[in-house]
């Protein structure tokens, strides 16, 4: 734990009852730098600057101020202090607002993940009874607190031990799925298509740690650089075949291995054949190495 | 908010199913108050430049190449045609190789959530069978796609007419939760679990956007349109403000932007 800085402390407070707590960090974005910015000119690397506009001159940080673009190549210059001024003074008191049912939530408002700790013994007893209503009434809370210099609301759930608080996008920075998907046709699919699609689901059902996967693009770009360095031709990305409404049927029946194959992909069909029956046998739980 | 332009555009596939589709973010910055960066000096915008680190020039934007390192100081240039040619399928299909239950995908992985859509008409059939199956099955799939240059896994919710589909966090990105919560060793009190929830009830309420507003991001607006103004006095129901024929001086303005911050969510509170 000692290991750990916290990002912010302060109290979650319900009613009048409240308890002292930490919030940490729960994920980090690493960058894997792939590439860098090279002047093809001389093959050396470039570095950035930071120039005036008009003048052309280099702009140290100590120089460079705020402004706001107000149209018409005009900006308006805001202080730093002007800025402070607009955040309210935090009390340090994430006050739950509201509860929520854990079914309820829009998830594609989720910022980052933050773990919840409470910070002494005795608030302890506070953080535990919460975590423990949270978890048998099957909800969470949300609360605000002036957090980053900016006012967040956070969704506080029940993890385990402990509590995670998730900051929530703001309203202006998410748009709704009913919008983005407004313009697409009304499909309701269902008889024989929708029964194969569900068994071909079937055969494909199994677990997943996120842990555990391997990004392989950096395998892939070292190959292709090793190619070019060699001098090779580059392979041509081959062209994906789309699936024909007229041919839809005919995919999903072969998919789910009840095709009548053609003779020239015999061997596949039978493969696959074989391979469903393996799954109806022992109820379409069988782990399938092609996923990984 | 204006439709977002795909920024992604491949194809969905299932088993031997494939259908074009285009793949858009569901969040975006676009209307978050934005700053530029000022020449204190002269009130110019500041740009940056890239400028070559070893002859100390600029470097023009058509010699601007990426360099994959090879050695120290030694650079294989690519473009992004030759990119491309990434023999990975991922990089043009989501392929979905596996499903599983429901909420079985921990918060704590799911990074960005993007909308999925079919990117023409003769993919809307398939598209709606891969989504229905899943829908009716009450399941997640689970794939992997290549977002700027690094292959993400991903998994594919059916939502209303379309798909969610969330990249998640790399393993090394989430944090150990045990380091943080091993030492939270005492269990509840019964009885305070009893009063807390109790608190629970009345407090129930449905999720609305209301509960996300920025009033910071309201008050910088305000800050800005006070200043684009010369700071002329505003026309509100302040009325110490009409008085003074001089413009305000700044300080008012922001104690009484501040002011309705404080306002605005202790009301929040209140009605909470």
């Amino acid at each position: 734990m000692a290991a750990h800085r916290a990002q912010w402390k302060g109290h979650i407070k319900i009613g009048e009852l409240s308890c002292g707590v930490g919030l940490y960090t729960a994920a980090s974005t690493s960058d894997r730098i792939t590439f860098h910015t090279v002047n093809a000119a001389t093959g050396n690397r470039v570095r950035r600057e930071f120039i005036d506009s008009e003048t052309e001159e280099t702009v140290e940080r100590d120089e460079q101020v705020k402004g706001f673009d107000v149209g018409d190549n005009q900006y308006i210059m805001i202080d730093p202090e002007e800025l402070t001024a607009v955040i309210p003074d935090s009390d340090k008191m994430l006050e739950i607002e509201a509860f929520l049912p854990c079914s309820d939530i829009d998830d594609v408002y989720f910022d980052k993940p933050y773990y919840l700790v409470p910070t002494d013994d005795v608030s302890e007893d506070m953080f535990a009874g919460l975590r423990e209503a949270l978890k048998e009434a099957s909800v969470t809370a949300i609360a605000r607190t002036v957090l980053f210099r900016r006012m967040r609301t956070v969704l506080i759930r029940a993890h385990g031990r402990g509590l995670i608080a998730t900051t929530l996008n703001f309203d202006y920075e998410v748009r709704s799925s009913e919008e983005a998907f407004k313009e697409m046709p009304s499909i309701k699919v269902d008889g024989e298509m929708l029964d194969l699609a569900k068994h071909i689901i079937s055969t494909k059902k199994g677990d997943f740690d996120p842990a555990q996967f391997e990004d392989r693009y950096e395998k892939a770009l070292a190959d292709l650089v090793k190619a070019k360095a060699e001098g090779k031709t580059l392979p041509k990305p081959k062209p994906v075949k789309v699936s024909k409404p007229n041919d839809l049927l005919k995919a999903l029946r072969e998919s789910a291995g009840m095709g009548k194959a053609k003779p020239k992909k015999a061997a596949n069909a039978n493969a696959r054949r074989s391979k469903k029956a393996v799954a109806d046998k022992s109820n379409g739980k069988t782990p399938q190495k092609k996923a990984s | 908010m204006a439709p977002r332009r795909p920024y992604w555009r491949g194809y969905l596939k299932l088993s031997l199913v494939t259908c074009p589709v285009a793949m858009s973010p569901a969040t975006s910055d676009s209307e978050k108050v934005r700053f530029h960066t000022l020449n204190k000096q002269t009130g110019n915008r500041v740009v940056s430049q890239f400028v070559d680190s070893v002859t100390g020039k600029s470097v023009k934007e058509e010699n601007e190449a990426k360099g994959y390192e090879r050695g120290e100081n030694d650079y294989v240039l690519l473009t992004d045609d030759e990119l491309e040619s990434v023999e990975l399928e991922t990089v043009r299909t989501i392929d979905i190789e596996k499903f599983v239950p429901r909420e079985s995908i921990e918060w704590v992985y799911l990074e960005t959530p993007h909308y999925l859509m079919p990117n023409d008409k003769i993919g809307n059939e398939a598209f709606a069978v891969i989504r229905d199956a899943m829908e009716a099955d009450d399941v997640l799939g689970i794939s992997r796609v290549v977002i700027g240059r690094r292959e993400r896994a991903v998994v594919l919710e059916p939502r209303g007419k379309g798909i969610v589909v969330w990249t998640l966090r790399f393993g090394d990105e989430v944090r150990p939760e045990g380091e943080y919560f091993q030492e939270i060793e005492k269990k509840a009190d019964p009885k305070t679990v009893e009063v807390i929830k109790t608190m629970i009830k009345p407090r129930m309420e449905k999720w609305s956007p209301s509960m996300v507003t920025d009033p910071i991001q309201e008050s910088l607006l305000k800050l800005i349109a006070s200043k684009k103004k010369g700071l002329k006095p505003t026309r509100k129901t302040d009325s110490k403000k009409d008085k003074s024929e001089k413009p305000s001086n700044v300080i008012n303005i922001m104690d009484a932007l501040k002011k309705s911050v404080e306002a605005d969510l202790k009301g929040r509170r209140k009605s909470g």
